[in-house]
């Protein structure tokens, strides 16, 4: 089968080529929609885009999307330089930085030019109650409206009380949009925005799920990039159709014996955001060393429930009850206990030999567990762990070197 | 006055039943009126001066707070306290209760925690309040099992009755500190005192101390300056900024202003009380809907006070602070008042003379300023 696959993942094969031409469309068509007048809303992740789709004319960009592409394209430490030459601490999220020196330098140095200045603003505070804060930059410097969903975090599995909480702050949004936007919400257009979101997690867990071969038929660098049309496209019938293509092709790969690292010795899990000034070099790195990042937690959680490893399934009722209860679809707003559980897991179904938790200075909500969950993973599960730091899109606070010492060392407690 | 260590060990020996709360803004009524003794867990460098135990469980950029906090916690908290309360007042504080936890469990102990989430959004709609109110009913059912006492409606109000005292003295406490009829350091000491002593103690201590205070002759600042921050700094730089001629004349600090700058109305019914505290409660950075209050607050606070330098001490790490610092120095640039930046480190208390050397030369550009200032006045 033909492929440009180089060792190490990035899939230039069909979806990979799709890939990049569907991300360059999502924001050109962002672009060009905001500039005809359509009502924009900036997003956390998290935050239920598909009630957009419920909309005639309303569209939507994430800022920390925008910020992991930029780093991903190697323009994170300019931008983040120019933040701190607003005055913005260098000890900020790297996201936060990257995305504010975008917005108050007018796009440039961007490869998105940027996003379009929103009409509204939506953040949430489940993830990282810091993107409220950040959020709060922009709505002060442009008076743009700023609407806080507040989705409590889990210590345990989401309660009742907290699912009402949630569903009573949705019918919040509806009508602030529709009193902003002057457009009414249509409930059967969000239902079908969730089916198809319902679809494509489907598709995107079989992908990931070509992770438990022998050797393993992705990467995790390849889920990291990958993952950024669920950002850009969510409850569209083109996520569902690129999904489909990519498990459909890697299991095409599978079956003719096309593996990213076909000696592998060591299948690893990475624990934390991507770090998406490194995906290249360290993949290729690590493969050279016959190592295999497999599976992350960053994108395993996508599409579940806390705890879960696989897709949390759409009924075909109540869109707004489906998304409410899948408000905690990332890892950052799980506790301790539900991470080790989702990470038992995984180790066990794709046959982890080691974990990378990637300790990250620009995300204290995703690190500030790592040592106790590493010390449960090794002692209990009996994993070889490394940790090494990193910052997600600031490559000026990594250190290849440092990581790499690690990461050979992890490798020998493999062995050994 | 004693610290916080040797504070506990006598409110230990004095039968207290102690509640480690995490900060800021812990709901301290609430516990008393089930007869216990809240504590309010920082303030602690003074006294926790390593890090061996917070070290194997945190990552050294979490804030000096949390690491304090931590290293108190799973060091000595077997020892002092009977039960940890928290709340989500930050990214960092919400991680901690099953790090704590798990780190207890490793040495055999354990300790009960008690949690609540706050809303972060505007409590006034209906989803918001009753969610707080069902929250805090929920709470009382657990102090209940816990204590084995009921809830009593006169117990809280009483309680509600001396906290509100004791945020009315301080208020008087800080006044007397931006008269010059008391030290900053020895006012910031008093109030922060309130986190490790019950609160009727801590009451007659203020009294006693407004008494002494209230009769001196007030100060002539060379210049009056506003603190921000989390935490007061260090006394010696207090120290230092005194000596500099600097007079803090109000302070925006989250252990002493944003904890006790809003009097809620004293009410037996803990829904509707709690409901008017968060709603209405000083702005701080970690309030997430109070932020466009608190721009206003702050530059209405300068402008009352005459302020003419704003000195932001910094919590390194904490990332709620440092993202609304930009907007404030620049408002605050507009109607002419000078910001200076100190960064305080968790390390920072034993090296603290590029920050001395910092604030004499703020100080100076200050005097400066005020001397250009009168002369043009004069001349005119």
């Amino acid at each position: 089968m033909p492929s440009d696959h180089i060792q190490g993942g990035f899939r230039k094969n069909t979806s990979g080529k799709r890939l990049s031409t569907m991300i360059m469309n999502d924001y050109l068509d962002l672009h060009r929609r905001a500039s005809e007048g359509a009502f924009v809303v900036w997003i956390a992740i998290i935050v239920p885009a598909e009630l957009f789709s419920g909309f005639e004319n309303v569209v939507y960009g994430v800022p920390e999307s925008h910020a992991a592409l930029c780093a991903g394209k190697g323009a994170g430490p300019v931008l983040c330089e120019k933040a701190e030459g607003f005055g913005y601490s260098t000890d900020l999220c790297s996201y936060a930085r990257i995305d504010i020196g975008t917005a108050f330098d007018g796009g440039k140095d961007s490869p998105t030019f940027g996003l379009p200045r929103p009409d509204l603003i939506i953040s949430n505070n489940n993830n990282c109650s810091l993107l409220v804060k950040w959020f709060d930059v922009y709505h002060r410097a442009w008076g743009v409206p700023h609407l806080v969903l507040d989705i409590p975090f889990c210590y345990e599995n989401q309660k009742d009380r907290d699912f009402r909480y949630i569903m009573d702050q949705f019918g919040t949004l509806i009508s602030t949009i529709e009193e902003m936007s002057g457009q009414r919400f249509d409930r059967d257009k969000a239902r079908e925005s969730v089916r198809l979101s319902s679809e494509a997690m489907k598709e995107w867990k079989r992908f990931l799920g070509f992770a438990a071969h022998r050797p393993s038929g992705i990467t995790a660098f390849d889920s990291f990039v990958q993952m950024a049309p669920i950002l850009t496209s969510r409850g569209t019938q083109r996520l569902v159709d690129h999904y489909r293509l990519l498990a459909d092709e890697t299991e095409e790969q599978v079956k003719n014996g096309i593996f990213p690292v076909p000696d592998e010795k060591y299948r690893l899990l990475w624990d934390n955001i991507a770090p998406w000034h490194q995906l290249r070099k360290m993949s290729g790195r690590l493969a050279g060393l016959g190592a295999n990042i497999t599976s992350a937690s960053y994108t395993y959680c996508i599409g579940a429930l806390e705890g879960e490893y696989d897709p949390y399934e759409f009924d075909g009722n109540d869109p707004l009850a489906w998304l409410a209860r899948l408000q905690n679809f990332s890892v950052c707003p799980h506790g301790l206990n539900l991470r080790r559980k989702a990470m038992k897991e995984v180790i066990e179904r794709n046959a982890i030999d080691g974990v990378v938790f990637a300790s990250n200075r620009s995300c204290k909500v995703y690190s500030l567990m790592q040592m106790d969950q590493m010390r449960y993973i090794r002692e209990e599960l009996g994993i070889p762990c490394v940790m090494i730091d990193v910052d997600h899109a600031d490559v000026r606070k990594y250190s290849e070197e440092a990581a790499f010492t690690r990461l050979e060392a992890l490798l020998e407690m493999i062995d050994a | 006055m004693k610290g916080f260590l040797d504070s506990l060990a006598d409110l230990k020996s004095q039968g207290h039943t102690l509640v480690g709360c995490f900060p800021l803004y812990p709901p301290l009524e609430l516990l008393h009126s089930f007869g216990l003794t809240p504590v309010v867990l920082w303030g602690l460098r003074q006294d926790i001066t390593r890090l061996t135990r917070s070290d194997r469980h945190l990552q050294p950029y979490a804030c000096g707070v949390a690491r304090c906090l931590s290293e108190f916690v799973l060091s000595q908290g077997g020892e002092f306290l009977d039960a940890i309360f928290m709340y989500n007042a930050c990214d960092t504080l919400r991680n901690l209760p099953e790090i704590l936890q798990s780190g207890l469990e490793q040495d055999g102990s354990s300790l009960p925690l008690f949690r609540l989430h706050i809303p972060a959004v505007p409590i006034n709609p209906p989803s918001a309040s009753n969610y707080l109110e069902d929250q805090i009913w929920e709470l009382t059912k657990e102090l209940k099992k816990f204590t084995g006492r009921s809830f009593s409606g006169p117990a809280f109000l009483n309680s509600t009755v001396l906290y509100n005292q004791q945020r009315m003295l301080i208020g008087e406490l800080e006044h007397l500190a931006a008269t010059g009829r008391l030290g900053f350091a020895d006012c910031a000491d008093i109030v922060l005192s309130a986190g490790r002593m019950p609160v009727s103690d801590h009451i007659a201590l203020m009294e006693h101390t407004i008494r002494d205070a209230a009769n001196r002759t007030p100060g002539e600042p060379a210049a009056r300056i506003m603190l921000s921050g989390i935490l007061p700094p260090p006394a010696a730089l207090l120290d230092v900024m005194e000596q500099a001629g600097l007079m803090v004349v109000a302070n925006d600090l989250a252990a002493m202003r944003r904890s006790y700058g809003y009097l809620p109305a004293a009410s037996s019914d803990p829904g509707a009380y709690y409901e008017d505290l968060y709603s209405n409660h000083h702005p701080c950075t970690t309030i997430l809907p109070s932020a466009d209050r608190r721009l206003e607050h702050i530059m209405k606070t300068a402008r009352e006070n005459t302020v003419q330098g704003f000195i932001f001490v910094g919590e390194k790490f904490c990332e709620y602070e440092y993202f609304e610092i930009p907007i404030i120095a620049q408002m605050l640039a507009a109607e002419g008042v000078r910001t200076l930046e100190l960064e305080i480190g968790i390390d920072d208390t034993l090296n603290l003379d590029a920050h001395r050397t910092r604030i004499e030369a703020f100080a100076e550009m200050l005097r400066q300023e005020t001397g250009r200032s009168r002369r043009d006045k004069d001349a005119v």
